[in-house]
C-alpha cells in the first residue's frame, strides 16, 4: 500500500518523522485529509486537532495551532510553532 | 629585604589561586550549560531545513508578480538583528560579532535590534539607532522571536528598511564558532532549492499564505539562531576559562619556585652571617 512520508516539526524539535497512511489537519478553510498521491499542496493551518494514521493503522491525535502544511510528491510536512500530542489515543 | 619579598610573593600566590578558583567555576558552569544548549540547538535544526523548502515552494509559486519578499531592493537602509552574549569573559565571542557587523555595514545606513546584554550595551555606547531590544539570549522564547519577526516584517513592508540581516554565531565545534550574517528579507536566494514544485495548490492563495507564515518562519529562524549563538557563547567561554585556569596554574608554579628561591637565599644569608660572627 502506498504511504506518505510525514514530518512534523516545530523550532523546538521534531515530533514525528515516519511513514503514515494519512494525516488530517484543520486548515483555515476547513479540515483536510492528505492521502498518498496527493497533488502538491500548501495550506495555512488554524487551531485544531491533527489526526495521524500511522503505517500500522493506529491513530494518534494532537493539538496544533497555526503554521503550515506542505505536500510535495508524497512528502508531507506539518510546520508549526505549537504542537502537542494528546495523552489519550483513540 | 628577603623577608618582605617572600611575603609579597606569598600574597600574589594567594590572589592568583582565588582567581583560578573563579575561572575554574566559570568553566564548569559553561560546560554544563553547553550541554543543554547543544541539545536545544540540535532540536531546532530540522525545522530550518523543512520550513525553508516549504517557504520557497510557496514564494516561487506566484510566477506572475513576484512577491516583494523575494525581489531584492537597492540597499539604503539595513536592519541588523544582532545576537551576542549576555556576559563577557567568553574570549573574542562578542568582539568578533561586532567587528564583523561594523565591516559589513559600512556601505549603508543601519540600525540594530540587539539581542543579549552585551550587544545592547555596545550599540547604546556607539549611538547606533536601536529599534527594539531583548535583554537575554538565555531562555529566549519562541514567542518573543515571533514578535521581533512581526516587527521587522511590518517595517519592511512599510519600506523603512531594504534588507533585514540576522547576525549570529554558528556552533561548529567546541573549539570553533563562526560569525554568520544571514539575510532574512528579502528571502535569502542561497536557500532556494534547485527543484521547486511547479504545480502546487495553495489555500487560500500563495500571497496570503506567505504573508501569514512569514512571521512564524522568521521567528523560527531567529529562535534557531539564538540557540546556535547561545551554544557558541558557552563553548567560547568554556575554552577561554579553560586556558585562563591553565595560565593561572602555570603562574602559581612559577611564583612558588620564586618563593622557594627567596626562602633559600634568606636562609643562606643568615647562615653566612652566623658563620662570619663565629669566626671573629
Amino acid at each position: 500500500m502506498a504511504l506518505i512520508h510525514l514530518t512534523i516539526v516545530t523550532p523546538e524539535g521534531k515530533f514525528y518523522e515516519d511513514d503514515a497512511q494519512r494525516v488530517m489537519v484543520r486548515t483555515t478553510g476547513g479540515d483536510v485529509a492528505i492521502l498518498p498521491q496527493h497533488i502538491d499542496y500548501a495550506a495555512a493551518l488554524g487551531a485544531g486537532e491533527a489526526r495521524v494514521t500511522e503505517a500500522d493503522g493506529s491513530v494518534r491525535l494532537a493539538e496544533v495551532d497555526g503554521g503550515l502544511i506542505h505536500v510535495a510528491s508524497d512528502q508531507v510536512q506539518v510546520i508549526t510553532n505549537r504542537f502537542k500530542w494528546k495523552a489519550h489515543q483513540a | 629585604m628577603a623577608g618582605a619579598s617572600m611575603k609579597d610573593i606569598k600574597l600574589r600566590i594567594r590572589s592568583v589561586e582565588s582567581t583560578m578558583q573563579i575561572t575554574k567555576a566559570m568553566q564548569l558552569v559553561a560546560s554544563s550549560k553547553l550541554r543543554g544548549a547543544r541539545a536545544r540547538m540540535e532540536a531546532s535544526r530540522p525545522y530550518m531545513k523543512v520550513s525553508r523548502r516549504a517557504v520557497w515552494d510557496i514564494a516561487s509559486h506566484n510566477t506572475g508578480a513576484q512577491s516583494h519578499y523575494v525581489v531584492p531592493r537597492e540597499i539604503k537602509h539595513r536592519c541588523y538583528i544582532v545576537i551576542a552574549g549576555d556576559r563577557g569573559l567568553a574570549g573574542s565571542y562578542n568582539a568578533n560579532m561586532f567587528k564583523r557587523i561594523e565591516w559589513d555595514s559600512r556601505d549603508a545606513n543601519c540600525c540594530v535590534i540587539p539581542i543579549g546584554r552585551k550587544a545592547r550595551e555596545y550599540y547604546a555606547r556607539k549611538n547606533v539607532p536601536i529599534i527594539t531590544e531583548v535583554e537575554k539570549v538565555e531562555g529566549l522564547s519562541l514567542d518573543a522571536c515571533c514578535d521581533i519577526a512581526q516587527k521587522v516584517i511590518d517595517s519592511y513592508d512599510a519600506g523603512e528598511y531594504d534588507e533585514i540581516v540576522l547576525a549570529y554565531t554558528s556552533f561548529v565545534s567546541v573549539l570553533t564558532q563562526k560569525t554568520k550574517l544571514k539575510p532574512l528579507l528579502p528571502l535569502d536566494a542561497h536557500d532556494a532549492p534547485e527543484h521547486t514544485s511547479k504545480q502546487m495548490l495553495c489555500e487560500p492563495d500563495a500571497d496570503t499564505l506567505l504573508k501569514g507564515f512569514l512571521p512564524q518562519y522568521l521567528g523560527g529562524l531567529i529562535y534557531a539562531a539564538a540557540c546556535d549563538s547561545f551554544a557558541s557563547e558557552q563553548a567560547a567561554r568554556r575554552v577561554a576559562m579553560d586556558s585562563a585556569t591553565k595560565n593561572a596554574g602555570e603562574m602559581i608554579e612559577d611564583l612558588t619556585l620564586r618563593y622557594n628561591r627567596a626562602r633559600q637565599s634568606s636562609i643562606t644569608q643568615e647562615l653566612t652571617e652566623i658563620v662570619a660572627g663565629a669566626e671573629h
